[in-house]
């Protein structure tokens, strides 16, 4: 692939220069933790709007979606289209509001006020776990893509990614992370708008994409057909082209059977993600009124609606142009090494690290703010005063940072199947059981905190099982077929998980003693709205 | 054949007799109910209180405006 050349590293830089300016600026108004952790609650709707948007697509997502795009086509592009948009319209008005009047720092804190301290802990440490992990992987995808574009090492990339995340975030906290956020946000849009507009010119416009891809697919799947025949296999009937459907059939060749996304993603993973992650909910928590909360996911949905036409359609015009490729992670990168000239290179390339960084950083202070709140000020120093907090804030940061570094730097060894599906299988482990557990405490007054961590640790205990029994290794030792016709069935762990969890969550919460009216009181009377701009 | 794969057998095939375009109706009704269920909220609920809204406050016709995208990007594909 060809290196960046003068023009490229200028835009590159002064993209890079200017996220740092926006991070020390922010960083100068830090006094105390809730600065830090909340942007001392100051934050616009705008500002947040772009901010979930930026976090919501990260580096992984840029290369795995136009990657799963390449590989299975537009049905990729549902998670970010029936995953987000409806749950971010019903979350604006139902969810975001009732954590926003509580005054909570963290979705833990509302387990514990809700449930028992133990439900906080399950969920900091699951949470804390996850993020880590996915802070790493983010960290290791930067690696990949930016060291055949940059002529660096990956070891290189990886250091030079995370220090940079690291110095901003260190600074100005969640505020940081936000106005960043919007830089990123305009900078990814940017980058990867101009792929897709240089893109369907190349190939001839939309219809051309249209008719191309599907002759590229309708070649490759009879050639697919004849090699199994001529293989002495039974000739089976012509597989349908399936790269131009969002909705798929159950026995789709690709991993986004309907079923899966419809109960797997968009009734569960997707508002698992937009109510309960901490990373999401986190900036709206730092919003300057409630309005301003709402407000932001409203016009984040709106915003949503644009993001696979610009990072998921890139992988159908890489259908047309390289056909050949064995691997659908090179798709983006190779579309960008050949169509782009020079300077649009750089721009892609800071689309990249824009994207990715928005989405490092925001786990960055996220963990931070689990382990400083829920942690730290909970279990281990009650008496931490704000400013104590933010020192252990910034010294957490630190630490984290170095784990993620050294997380990517060993990373390879589990690149078998795709970053993407790593981050969902990951997700798909404890996200169902959360979201179960979370929906209980605001809308049954009965569950109970014994109910909540049964349920909880029965629902993860459902996703591991799953997944180790689909393991090839482990059903062929006993003699069974797969439980699962589709490669990378997480989005079918996230259902049982969730039904296991709300099983165990009922019955357990029914043989055991309720909670008291005045716990309940503090969750379910929401009358009292803080409406209008008041902090 | 454990008696956990004779259930999935039998849910994927009641689900594959499902016609896909009954399904592609599920996908385009999640945004119109949801987009119904917002015009019945009241007003205090979806524009700031102590100041007339802007356009861009009015957040109804933001969320009309995300949810309809839905509705005609799953029409289309």
């Amino acid at each position: 692939m060809q290196a960046l050349d003068r023009l490229d590293i200028t835009m590159l830089v002064g993209y890079l220069t200017l996220t740092l300016v926006i991070g020390v600026i922010v960083g100068r108004r830090m006094r105390t933790g809730l600065d830090f952790f909340l942007a001392g609650r100051r934050l616009p709707w705008w500002a947040i709007g772009f901010s979930l948007v930026a976090t919501d697509i990260g580096g992984t997502d840029i290369m795995g979606v136009g990657g799963a795009t390449y590989n299975h086509g537009i049905a990729a592009g549902n998670f970010d289209w029936i995953g987000c948009v409806p749950v971010m319209i019903i979350a604006a008005f139902v969810f975001v509001p009732r954590f926003y009047r509580m005054k909570i720092y963290t979705i833990p804190e509302f387990m514990e006020r809700r449930y028992n301290a133990a439900v906080r802990i399950a969920l900091t440490l699951c949470w804390l776990l996850f993020m880590a992990f996915n802070m790493g992987i983010m960290l290791y995808a930067s690696g990949k893509l930016l060291e055949p574009l940059l002529g660096l090492s990956q070891t290189q990339c990886i250091w030079l990614t995370a220090i940079l995340v690291g110095l901003y975030t260190f600074t100005g906290g969640l505020a940081a992370v936000v106005y960043t956020d919007v830089l990123q946000c305009v900078v990814m849009i940017a980058g990867c708008l101009a792929l897709l507009v240089m893109g369907i010119n190349e190939v001839g416009g939309v219809e051309e994409l249209h008719r191309r891809v599907r002759d590229v697919r309708e070649r490759q799947i009879e050639n697919e057909r004849q090699a199994v025949v001529d293989a002495g296999g039974a000739e089976s009937p012509t597989a349908r082209v399936e790269h131009l459907d969002l909705v798929l059939p159950v026995n789709t060749r690709t991993p986004f059977p309907w079923t899966g996304i419809f109960f797997g993603l968009a009734l569960i993973l997707s508002p698992a993600y937009w109510i309960g992650n901490q990373a999401i909910i986190q900036r709206s928590l730092g919003a300057q009124s409630e309005f301003d909360a709402k407000a932001a996911y409203v016009w984040g949905a709106l915003l949503k609606n644009l993001i696979p036409f610009i990072i998921a359609v890139p992988g159908l015009i890489a259908v047309v142009k390289f056909p050949e490729l064995q691997d659908g992670d090179k798709a983006i990168p190779r579309l960008v090494a050949e169509m782009f000239p020079s300077g649009l290179r750089g721009l892609f390339v800071a689309a990249f690290m824009a994207a990715l960084m928005s989405s490092v950083d925001s786990y960055l202070n996220s963990a931070t703010t689990l382990f400083s709140h829920d942690l730290y000020k909970r279990f281990l120093q009650p008496a931490a005063t704000e400013r104590g907090l933010l020192i252990v804030g910034r010294a957490t940061t630190v630490a984290l940072t170095t784990w993620g570094i050294v997380f990517a730097l060993n990373a390879a060894q589990f690149d078998n199947s795709g970053v993407y599906a790593i981050f969902q299988t990951l997700m798909a482990f404890f996200q169902g059981p959360a979201l179960a557990i979370l929906l209980a405490g605001m809308f049954w007054r009965r569950a109970t905190g014994t109910g909540a961590v049964a349920g909880f640790l029965a629902g993860v205990a459902m996703s591991v099982s799953l997944y180790t029994v689909n393991q090839p290794a482990v059903y062929t030792a006993f003699g069974w077929e797969p439980l699962f016709q589709i490669q990378d069935p997480y989005l079918y762990f996230s259902i049982w998980a969730f039904l296991t969890t709300s099983i165990v969550l009922v019955i357990v919460s029914l043989l055991s003693r309720p909670t008291s009216p005045e716990k309940l009181a503090d969750i379910f009377d929401t009358s009292k709205s803080t409406r209008g701009t008041e902090p | 054949m454990t008696p956990v794969h004779q259930l999935g057998l039998w849910l994927r095939e009641f689900m594959m007799q499902i016609p896909l375009p009954i399904v592609r109706g599920l996908f385009i009704a999640v945004p119109v109910v949801i987009m119904v269920w917002v015009w019945t909220l009241p007003r205090g609920e979806t524009e700031p209180t102590d100041h007339p809204a802007r356009w861009d406050e009015k957040l109804k016709w933001i969320a009309t405006a995300a949810l309809g995208a839905q509705i005609v990007i799953y029409c289309t594909f």
